[in-house]
């Protein structure tokens, strides 16, 4: 479990030095797929989360949850800009709740201990 | 199992770890608080305004061509305009002529015995319309009488004592000068019983003189034209 979070931290700190450091910069036209991305990765990572704290953590799942949420996300603002339908706010809405919702029950699994 | 746990579990904070500095790096790179939408309204238009721009240059150097094209042909043009325009001055009887033709001088024969009456034996307005007449049937192409060139205009008519032409009174001796073949105008003129020998008769000094060179001058009053106008013609 520890070994798991220091890991986890590490990764963090490991890919942020690396993403300050790529000298390639993101076009502002994608900044906000990108962010759209972020988004569904946080919202996965805390599902994890939740799912670890309530004993059924599946790491497949985790996983493929994780990239499958990313580029769903991001591809779908993409099809609403090109659709003309912001659909990037249904993604972030969606997204935001489910945040919340699993933040509000990893914490309450927390409190329980 | 622990193993692959790690793996993923390391594999997606790198991941995000990432996606968050490039994130972060993105947004701050541009804080001056442009929304995206308008960056992107603006992008558009700029491609728009670019695409108008390369379709205004497009046209721009058409145009430029077309100028250049016109520019070339305008000294022709221009030329073949000045030659229509001397031409139909020439027609008209704006410009000095010159060339073959003959002279005529009309002079009232000097009669000792003035009781017979004076104005028995002068040169009448219709002798000179008749000379003039005459040389324009023998194919004069401009005629003048004592400096006052003939045009479409001009009248010759009585004035009192005088004759008016082109509103000038002239007096005796007259001369009428014609431009034309002179043989052709002289035969015109001589012929047996024709006008020359009317007017001899009737007592009118008429010399006919050819000429191989004689120098017509050019109308010298306005032409007001304030009534007539040019219908446009049907093609």
């Amino acid at each position: 479990m520890w070994a798991g979070i220091l890991l986890a931290l590490v990764g963090l700190t490991l890919g942020v030095i690396i993403g300050l450091n790529v000298p390639m910069v993101l076009p502002q036209v994608y900044a906000q797929y990108l962010g759209l991305g972020v988004l569904a990765a946080l919202d996965s990572v805390f599902g994890g989360i939740r799912a670890a704290l309530e004993n059924h953590y599946d790491n497949r799942i985790f996983v493929t949850g994780f990239f499958s949420n990313i580029l769903l996300a991001a591809g779908l603002a993409y099809i609403g800009t090109k659709l003309g339908v912001p659909l990037s706010t249904a993604a972030v809405v969606a997204f935001g709740v489910r945040l919340f919702q699993n933040l509000a029950i990893i914490r309450r699994h927390l409190l329980k201990k | 199992m622990n193993k692959t746990l790690y793996i993923s579990i390391m594999l997606v904070s790198v991941v995000l770890g990432m996606m968050v500095a490039f994130q972060f790096r993105t947004t701050g790179r541009v804080d001056s608080g442009v929304p995206i939408d308008r960056v992107q309204l603006l992008t558009t238009e700029l491609k728009q305004i670019e695409k108008e721009y390369n379709t205004l240059l497009m046209e721009a150097s058409d145009l430029e061509s077309k100028l250049a094209q016109a520019e070339k042909g305008r000294p022709e043009a221009s030329q073949a305009v000045q030659k229509e325009l001397q031409k139909v001055r020439q027609i008209a009887g704006m410009t000095k002529l010159e060339g073959p033709g003959v002279e005529v001088t009309l002079a009232p024969i000097k009669k000792d015995d003035l009781q017979a009456g004076e104005n028995l034996f002068t040169v009448r307005d219709e002798d000179l319309l008749r000379v003039v007449n005459e040389l324009r049937a023998a194919g004069a192409e401009a005629l003048s009488i004592n400096g006052e060139r003939i045009i479409s205009t001009t009248e010759i008519r009585l004035a009192g004592t005088f004759i008016d032409v082109n509103l000038t009174r002239i007096s005796p001796p007259y001369s009428v000068l014609a431009i034309g073949a002179p043989d052709q105008l002289e035969s015109a003129l001589l012929i047996k019983g024709g006008l020359v020998d009317t007017m001899r008769d009737w007592g009118v000094a008429v010399t006919v003189t050819k000429k191989e060179s004689l120098t017509v001058p050019a109308y010298n009053h306005r032409i007001n034209i304030e009534y007539a106008k040019p219908l446009k013609e049907e093609k």
